[in-house]
């Protein structure tokens, strides 16, 4: 990663920007169900280890070129983004297959509850992070 | 959710969970707006399927998206044809070599790949 973020500076305009923008591993993600007005949180999904060590060594070959002052850092923030499921049998399935959260979400609500609700839409709610970085002078 | 997103989640192929992602016009609303990209010669390093690119296309001078999944920039290119936009080129390559000369460009987009 860092080798590829020298190419990245080498290939920039003095002054050029990097925009890294990833999911945000940092806070957890969950799993709610979409109502009229709103949505009601139903679990809380973790990121799976495997990938919380791939964003950790993200984190550090940024730091590394910050620290090797190729860059120096603009901005940086978080925003939120939902993944839209028609049923809550869709969205487990997603967590089944999918590599960047573990398999399984930790239920806030009781069985009964979720049976209930199974059939209506649910959405995964996550934090996305972004780090703007300005090329310094070469 | 689409019948297209839906068929294809969890299945890891980047050019098609790109379609589980923000919208490339919200994402970059998020970071700051067009003025990041507007008339900026711009590169979306590891741009999959090309969906980011091609949703920036608008904003800047030139986009260049480069992918190491042939596969990936094969769909990338027909989306461009598709969608009859001038100023996207797409290539396979990696991060590590740049097919660039030194200061070619104003923005590099890491979307979701470091």
């Amino acid at each position: 990663m860092v080798d590829a973020l020298r190419e990245v500076h080498r290939v920039l305009a003095p002054r050029g920007i990097v925009i890294d923008a990833r999911p945000d591993s940092r806070v957890l993600a969950y799993a709610e169900r979409r109502k009229v007005r709103g949505f009601q949180r139903f679990g809380e999904v973790k990121t799976s280890s495997v990938e919380l060590a791939s964003d950790r060594a993200s984190d550090r070959a940024i730091a590394r070129v910050v620290r090797e002052r190729l860059f120096r850092r603009r901005r940086h923030g978080r925003f939120w983004h939902r993944v839209p499921f028609e049923s809550l049998a869709d969205l487990r399935h997603y967590l089944w297959e999918h590599l960047r959260f573990v398999h399984r979400a930790s239920w806030v609500v009781d069985v009964a509850m979720r049976k209930r609700y199974a059939n209506e839409e649910f959405v995964i709610r996550r934090a996305v992070r972004y780090e703007i970085l300005e090329t310094k002078r070469r | 959710m689409s019948g297209d997103a839906e068929s294809h989640v969890g299945r890891h192929v980047p050019a098609l969970s790109s379609t589980l992602r923000p919208r490339p016009v919200d994402e970059l609303r998020e970071w700051g707006g067009a003025e990041l990209v507007r008339g900026k010669r711009v590169l979306d390093l590891g741009c999959g399927d090309g969906r980011f690119a091609l949703g920036v296309a608008a904003f800047a001078s030139t986009v260049e998206g480069l992918d190491p999944d042939a596969e990936a920039i094969a769909a990338a290119k027909k989306a461009a044809r598709k969608s009859g936009v001038r100023n996207v080129r797409f290539a396979v390559g990696a991060a590590q070599r740049l097919p660039y000369p030194d200061g070619a460009l104003d923005v590099v987009i890491l979307s979701w790949t470091l």
